[in-house]
Formats: C-alpha cells, structure tokens, sequence
C-alpha cells in the first residue's frame, strides 16, 4: 500500500509535478529545472572494423549461440525493470552529504557505461550486415538502454535529471578494433555481473545495510550482464587466434586494466562502501575471484591475485591516484609528474606478475552460479 | 582528404532521443549512407534535442561532419583502443559539480582512463 505519489512514477509532467514529493515546486517547467540538477551524458562513440566483424562466422558454436540469441530473445528480465513496493522511499534529504554525493557518482557512472554499451552496439547493428551478429548487438542494445532508463529514474529521484542533449555537441568518433572491443565488452560484461551480484548476495545477509533499493534489482540485472558476457565469450570462441599467442598478452593487459581501475575508483567511495558495510579490499578480491573463475571459459589465463605483489601493486597505483589527483587540483606540475611516475611503474609492477595458465574447457557455456 | 587537412560535408539525419523507463537512448541515423569513420567528428545543427521524461522524440535534422585528416585517422586508430575503459561501471570521471541554475551549461560527466 503506498499513500504518496512520487514524480518518479508518473507518466507525464503535469503528474509528476502534482506528486508529493514535488511539494513547493510551483507549476511552470522552469521550476522544475530549477529543483532539478542537471547533468550532461557524455558517452563515446566508436567506429570499429566493421568488414571484420562481418566476417564472423557462429556455425563451429552455432548450437550454444542460437539458444543463447532465443534466451535473449525471449527477454525474461522484460517487466522486471519496474518499481514495485519493494521500492522503498528514499529520504534523499537526509542522507549523509558525503554518502549522497558518492552514491549519486556511483549512479550517474553505471548510467554512463549502460548508455555507451548501449550507443556501441546500437552502432554495430547498424553497420552490420551478418545476421547472427546484428541480432545480438540490437539485443544487448536494448537490455543496456532499460538498465540505463531504470538507473534514471532513481537519479530523477534524488534530484538529478540526465540530459541527452549531447547529440548538438561535437563528438568525435574513436576507434575499437574488434578483438578489442570481444576482450573488453566481455569483461566488463562479466564483472559487471560479479559487482552487481556480490554486493546483492552481501546486502541479503545483511539487509540493514541496505540503504536504496535498487540494489533490490541487482540479480536479475547481473543476470543480463552475464548473458552479454556468455555471448562474447561464444564470439571469441570462433577464432582461435583471438585467444592464443600474442593476444595472450592483450588479454593480460585488458584483465590488469580492468581490475586495477576498478580496485582504484572503489578507493574513491569510501562513505559508500562503509553505507553498503562493505570493504573495498574484500570486494575487491571477492570480484576477482569470481571474474577470474567466469573468465576461465574462454581466457587461457588468469591474473595471480593471491601473489604477494598483487595488493601491495594495488595499494601503491591508489596512493600515486591520489596524489596525481591532488597535484590536478592544485596545479602542482612536478607532483602530477612524479604521481604519474609512479602509477606507471605500480601498472607495470601488476602486469609483470606471472599470470596463471589454464586449459579453457571445449564448451563454453556458463550459467550464473553466484 | 588530406594527411593535414579536414573536410567538411552536411548530411541529413534522424534523431531519436528516448527518455523513457523502458529506455534511456539517444541515437542519430544518417540518411543519405554517410560513414563515419575514426577520428572523424559529428554534430547535430540546431537546438539541443531534447526529451520530456516519458517520451521518445524523432527529429530530423542535418549534421556536419569533420572528416579528420589521415594522420588523425591513423592517429585515432592507434589510440582509440585504450578509451575502452568507459565501458566499465566503474569507470574514471571528472567530479561531478551540477549547476542547478536553468540556462546555464550543465555539468558534464566525462568518462575515459585514469590519467
């Protein structure tokens, strides 16, 4: 039983502005501008080789792909992405400033990264003439652009409304090539999926610390990351060559990349993390344990995340980002060097760590387990 | 085009920009078959296209396009790859200061690598 309308469920704006939580705001659409926080999307957009992902051809996996495109197809998360009354309200005003603040970071960042998944694969769809492949990027296309509009609405919520009036802008456009964009769209697929669904699995032991409730959503959302994963992993598995030799150590990079960036930026949310009674330390290594398990299906190595050098290379890349963001605020030119010294050589440190070898077993499929 | 030097062209284009539940997209389809290709940058002529929340809007407009010179192409091509990063919820980004004032340039919330 919910007795107050919130301008997040309405349908149109005379509505929204009529809701409770809209008290104060008086009628007019400047006002409504006026309470609410603008922030600009600014996604990337990307050009690849699109002759070459053409050329890719599904037939040696076709049985595992086809299965995968009707699951996708047949779109079990559709209706999952709407608010019910498990969505408890949120007294926005009365949150902790800090927590406010990193929360809000960490809403307007996953709305980023689901909007850009979404304007690449819109963009592959449209420049793609093989069947199986257009298939799948118009249906990721659609699975990012719910999660983006979901996320959204708990930012309209908090006061923030997103403006996509990027498109007037100049934007250039950058370049993936394609295994590039397998290794890295598979893993931030995937540990996507190991983010979302750790922090689920904490918050149900703990529900106290529950302090929103979209993490509430967070299984059946990990579950489509999970799938986006499954399909490049099946991708990758049509060509050898994308996960042998050289490329070995492209996907070393893009793993020690990822990982690291993630360690990083986690460090950047304190109060957040200590709201969901969270350790950024402990989830750190809980998620790449479970990436580097998932990644097993298709990656021929793992990074050693239990090596001694491994969390002390992480801790220093953090100190040298501090510093480095430090010495941007203040202007200080040989601070900034000497931070980016350092950072250089803590990534180099990380990628230099023997990396762990595996044989990747001849099916590919997973389900999420977690 | 030019190793140094840029093109411009216009192009005839649909907007889409939906500002829904369902969906939170925004896209632009040329209509004439123009391609893009790395480096090159597009923009859409006109007022920002914007959608009310609740509802998707379809415009047709004309973009320029600034072909990059072949040395920015190449350049692109070289570099583009590491910008991966933004696909990644956790991604890097400038702190965000939102400007509560109506008129005036909204924040931006630029994603990419850590420095």
């Amino acid at each position: 039983m919910k007795d107050l309308t919130h301008s997040a469920d309405a349908a149109t704006v005379e509505e929204a502005l009529a809701a409770d939580n809209h008290q104060g705001v008086v009628d007019s659409e400047g006002a409504t501008a006026l309470a609410m926080q603008n922030t600009l999307l600014t996604p990337r957009f990307y050009t690849t080789d699109f002759d070459e992902m053409d050329a890719i051809d599904v037939s040696g996996v076709r049985e595992d792909w086809d299965k995968l495109i009707d699951q996708m197809k047949s779109d079990p998360n559709k209706g999952h992405f709407k608010k019910n009354e498990d969505w408890d309200q949120i007294d926005w005003d009365g949150m902790e400033p800090k927590l406010k603040a990193e929360f809000i970071d960490f809403l307007v960042s996953s709305c980023t990264a689901e909007f850009s998944g979404c304007v690449l694969y819109k963009e592959m769809k449209r420049r793609g003439n093989n069947e199986d492949i257009v298939t799948l990027f118009q249906l990721m296309a659609r699975d990012e652009a719910r999660h983006a509009g979901f996320i959204n609405d708990a930012l309209r919520e908090a006061g923030i409304s997103v403006n996509l009036g990027f498109l007037t802008q100049k934007k250039k456009y950058t370049y993936f090539r394609p295994k590039f964009i397998y290794y890295a769209t598979y893993l931030s697929e995937k540990i996507g999926y190991a983010r979302y669904i750790t922090i689920y699995r904490h918050l149900e032991a703990n529900p106290e610390h529950r302090f929103h409730p979209i993490f509430k959503w967070f299984r059946e959302w990990c579950n489509d990351e999970f799938s986006h994963g499954e399909a490049f992993a099946l991708l990758m598995k049509t060509d050898p060559k994308l996960t042998s030799g050289v490329n070995v150590l492209w996907i070393k990079f893009f793993l020690t990349a990822v990982y690291a960036t993630m360690y990083v930026r986690d460090h950047q949310r304190p109060a957040f993390h200590k709201a969901l009674g969270v350790d950024p330390d402990w989830y750190a290594h809980e998620v790449f344990t479970k990436t580097s398990t998932i990644s097993k299906q298709v990656f021929p190595i793992t990074l050693d995340i239990d090596h001694p050098r491994w969390q002390k290379g992480l801790e220093a890349l953090q100190r040298a980002n501090v510093d480095l963001a430090d010495a941007k605020k203040t202007g200080n030119v040989f601070k900034r060097l000497s931070a980016s010294t350092r950072a250089a050589i803590a990534f180099v440190g990380l990628f230099t760590i023997p990396a762990v070898k595996h044989q990747v077993p001849a099916s590919t499929r997973l389900e999420p387990a977690y | 085009m030019g190793w140094l030097t840029k093109d411009f062209e216009t192009a005839p284009c649909e907007v889409e920009v939906s500002h829904c539940f369902d969906s939170l997209h925004a896209h632009v389809k040329f209509l004439n078959g123009a391609v893009i290709n790395p480096g090159d940058e597009v923009q859409v002529q006109g007022p920002p296209v914007m959608a009310p929340y609740g509802e998707v809007v379809r415009e047709q407009r004309i973009a320029r396009i600034s072909r990059a010179s072949k040395l920015e192409q190449l350049w692109t091509r070289m570099t583009g790859d590491f910008e991966f990063m933004e696909l990644c919820e956790f991604s890097f980004s400038d702190e965000i200061t939102p400007e509560p004032v109506p008129g005036r340039a909204p924040a931006t919330h630029k994603e990419g690598l850590p420095a």
